[in-house]
């Protein structure tokens, strides 16, 4: 019962990063049709960038102004750094054929990649202790601080954000290019903004993300963006891809799901159950739990 | 010649709530031509998507030669003989006349899926028969000049011959046509004309949609309307022109070429 | 012009390969034969992507199959490496089959992430060493290399005309599948699938043929790779080296020349400029987003027209 309720505490402690990091591509999908391969690699940069404000522009040492600094502005830089990806990257090729935007999407995954690796080099780099190592044992089961903080502000965000897709005009405009960017267009949304929006947003969510990698897991490496991001991907293909709370959902159980392998099997196989899992909803639910939202390209 | 009958039983197609096709039967007899007219929007093509196998149409029964081919895929309809044209031109517009047409033998061809790793002596000649046939198709359509023109580049009533062109190069025993005057300038019309009587010669069952009233009365011999999906007359072309239901339905609508 | 130049290029091509290796250094031959090598997987995967239009990014799943079955028959069970060949050849295509029957139908963004997942599934169980035989994450080292009987004094050339030959087999299958039925079925249906159905192609068989196809040749290149390094490794085969199968066919066009070029744009140009190594791959993302803003259909595009000559000359 113990490895149970432990497995649980940590499948949605990784569940709630796989989320944020999965409605980055959800987002983008959902009205882009579009993988965005360097997603993934963004989220690793902001572990990065986070590690950077916090040792040479916040002084190195740890309080909650620092904490909350190193957020904001890793946030702001990410975020930054998305919408000159969508528009270098991406909108030049809006009307070329789809696997042209992929490779240029593989391309631009290479250039955030490498660029990690120029600017902090090759070899692992460790997260600073932002948050101190406070644990609490209940009755066996081990739960941090940093893993109830992430839980917390992950749900936080997460709830923000539907209230905004569901409640906002901006939200209106976001789900209804979703469905048929065509007719949005012709509605009056200019779409071009609401792209560079979810990229924002979708980014911004990413280096969250990225952030709490960092701080769960300490040790980052320039190329740990691609596995993360293609878990993330799954996560928002188990939860219906476009879709958002579903992205929120997959994120959750796929982290469980992780959790549990390692847990009970063994964290070898981890990746070996989860594309498996990925393969089997595919064949035989490929809409994904609470169903897609993507524009209908007629 | 090939005596099959085309016979559509109480056909019912639905899109959601949407009835598309309402309990439609018509009879279509070997070497007719015959025409399924009505206004814009009545549900003519979703019927000859569900004979083709593009849709599955969930009620009546759909039969040729005595076969039921309702629920079969497009490429076992095509296999039984039948072939269709599209409203919207669906060539593969990045490649050549002769290729194009080259596709209408693919059925026809013996090769295997080997063939396509070693070639035989047999597939060697299975090739030449082929393209052999697929020059005389060209000529049968006055379309050599252009073989190995890419065909999106080519003028839209030309592209309409080199659909015609691989849909006969199947050697169909019913073709049907789905518009095939749309966007025809009336010279162009009147080789349309000439080409379905061609056709017909052959020993062919032609069906057909059309919105171009004087080419429908001129080349069918008879006619099933339709409105709402449902069936409002049948009967040869004098009997439908008179036909008070049909009038009806296309002056109610906003049709002008009646 | 054109017409001679292309009916010169490929025994040129050829000949200009086959007295390479004469200039090269052991660095340069070596990178020479893996040059061979990606070429013809990068072919296998132009079968899948190019020529059946769809989106496959495991390619190296199947080129790791063949590589470790010739080794697992080598190493642990004493097959030569030739008389695996075969096996190498015929088990991927099994398995190109039977993977692609189930997911086939499915969107393109789809397809893409389920051979991803395919892949990732693969590689995870070499390392872990299934069964005892796939050797972990170190792979299988010491295989017995292919000798050419009598030609011993050309030993240290023997994996590169060994790749070489497969190369030349492998576009004589290219020649054959462009001039045959089942090779343009292909193309009609990556065209325009609904309308190739509708002119009797049975889209589905096809499809998976392709796959078969394409797994087969890139496991005959596993095999000649495993004969190049007398080893394999489970890491030569992630999802990783996919990408760059799949870059290649894009970058470098859906024709012969094309992806000759590709391989040349995305393997060589790096070992050129190992000097620049940490920036080398930087700006290489940058060369891939350009190439694609500029040549969305690749360097050297497919060219359709493949009329026999007999016919044109008639009209």
């Amino acid at each position: 019962m113990d490895t149970f309720l432990q497995q649980l505490v940590n499948g949605l402690t990784i569940g709630s990063m796989f989320a944020l990091i999965a409605l980055g591509y959800t987002m983008v999908y959902g009205v882009m049709k579009l993988i965005n391969f360097a997603h993934g690699d963004l989220v690793a940069c902001s572990a990065f960038v986070g590690l950077f404000v916090f040792s040479q522009l916040l002084g190195g040492k740890t309080s909650v102004f620092v904490v909350v600094g190193v957020f904001l502005i890793t946030i702001v830089i990410i975020a930054f750094l998305g919408l000159l990806l969508e528009r270098l990257a991406y909108r030049p090729l809006r009307n070329a054929p789809r696997l042209s935007a992929v490779v240029s999407a593989l391309g631009a995954s290479m250039v955030i990649e490498n660029g990690i690796m120029l600017l902090w080099g090759p070899q692992m780099r460790i997260f600073p202790e932002l948050i101190p190592m406070i644990t609490w044992n209940f009755q066996g089961v081990v739960l941090s601080l940093i893993q109830i903080i992430i839980m917390l502000l992950s749900m936080v965000l997460m709830v923000g954000l539907y209230l905004f897709i569901e409640k906002t005009k901006i939200g209106a405009a976001i789900r209804a290019s979703s469905i048929d960017q065509d007719a949005a267009r012709l509605m009056g949304i200019n779409v071009d903004t609401i792209i560079a929006t979810i990229f924002l947003i979708g980014s911004a969510l990413g280096a969250v993300g990225g952030i709490f990698v960092g701080l769960y897991y300490r040790g980052i490496t320039f190329n740990m963006g691609w596995l993360y991001g293609l878990y993330a991907f799954v996560a928002a293909i188990i939860g219906g891809i476009g879709n958002i709370p579903g992205a929120m959902l997959g994120g959750l159980l796929l982290g469980l799901f992780n959790a549990f392998i390692a847990g009970y099997v063994s964290s070898t196989w981890a990746n070996a159950f989860t594309f498996t899992l990925l393969i089997v909803i595919l064949i035989f639910r490929p809409t994904g739990i609470l169903g897609e939202r993507v524009a209908e390209k007629v | 010649m090939d005596g099959r009958d085309l016979i559509l039983t109480n056909v019912t197609k639905r899109f959601g709530g949407l009835v598309a096709v309402d309990d439609l039967s018509l009879h279509v007899r070997p070497g007719q031509i015959y025409g399924l007219i009505g206004p814009n929007g009545a549900g003519k093509t979703t019927a000859f998507n569900c004979i083709t196998g593009i849709h599955a149409c969930e009620e009546g029964s759909i039969t040729w030669g005595g076969e039921e081919i309702r629920l079969l895929p497009p490429h076992k309809i095509v296999q039984r003989g039948i072939v269709r044209t599209f409203q919207t031109i669906r060539l593969f517009s990045q490649m050549s006349v002769a290729e194009n047409v080259m596709s209408g033998r693919h059925i026809k061809s013996m090769q295997k899926w080997w063939h396509g790793i070693i070639h035989t002596p047999a597939s060697k000649r299975d090739e030449k028969d082929n393209w052999r046939a697929v020059f005389d198709i060209l000529e049968f359509f006055d379309l050599e000049k252009y073989a190995a023109y890419i065909v999106g580049a080519l003028p839209y009533g030309i592209q309409r011959r080199v659909e015609m062109a691989r849909a006969m190069a199947i050697d169909p025993t019913l073709l049907i046509l789905d518009e095939p005057a749309a966007g025809l300038n009336d010279n162009e019309t009147l080789a349309l004309i000439e080409t379905i009587y061609r056709i017909r010669e052959r020993g062919i069952t032609v069906l057909l949609i059309e919105h171009d009233m004087d080419l429908v009365m001129e080349v069918t011999e008879y006619l099933t309307v339709i409105n709402f999906g449902k069936k409002i007359a049948q009967g040869t072309p004098e009997e439908i022109q008179k036909n008070p239901a049909v009038i009806e339905a296309y002056l109610g609508s906003e049709d002008d070429d009646f | 012009m054109m017409k001679k130049l292309q009916q010169l290029g490929y025994p040129l091509f050829f000949i200009v390969m086959a007295l390479l290796p004469v200039g090269l250094n052991d660095r340069w031959l070596a990178i020479a034969t893996t040059f061979i090598i990606f070429t013809i997987v990068a072919l296998s995967q132009d079968v899948v992507l190019g020529k059946a239009g769809m989106f496959n990014m495991g390619q190296a799943l199947f080129f790791g199959m063949g590589a470790y079955t010739s080794a697992i028959l080598n190493a642990h069970f004493g097959w030569p490496l030739l008389a695996t060949l075969p096996v190498a050849i015929l088990i991927p295509s099994i398995f190109g089959i039977l993977l692609a029957g189930p997911i086939i139908h499915l969107r393109g963004d789809y397809l893409l992430v389920a051979t991803i997942g395919f892949n990732i599934v693969f590689v995870q169980v070499l390392e872990n060493n299934l069964g005892g035989l796939t050797g972990g994450p170190n792979g299988i080292f010491g295989l017995q290399m292919l000798t050419i009987p009598g030609l011993a004094f050309l030993q240290n050339f023997t994996p590169y005309y060994i790749a070489l030959i497969a190369l030349l087999l492998t576009l004589l299958i290219f020649r054959n599948l462009e001039t045959s039925k089942a090779g343009r079925a292909l193309h009609y249906l990556r065209e325009d699938d609904l309308a190739a159905g509708s002119i009797g192609i049975n889209t589905r068989v096809y499809k998976i043929f392709s796959f078969g196809l394409g797994a087969g040749i890139a496991g005959m290149a596993g095999t000649v790779y495993a004969n190049q390094y007398s080893a394999v490794s489970p890491e030569a085969f992630n999802f990783i080296q996919s990408v760059l199968f799949f870059t290649i066919v894009l970058v470098g066009g859906s024709s012969v020349p094309g992806i000759i070029l590709g391989v040349f744009v995305m393997f060589i140009l790096p070992e050129i400029f190992r000097e620049f190594a940490t920036w080398r791959y930087f700006i290489f993302g940058f060369a891939m987003i350009f190439a694609m803003i500029l040549r969305p259909r690749g360097l050297w595009p497919a060219k359709f027209g493949r009329i026999p000559k007999a016919f044109l000359e008639k009209g």
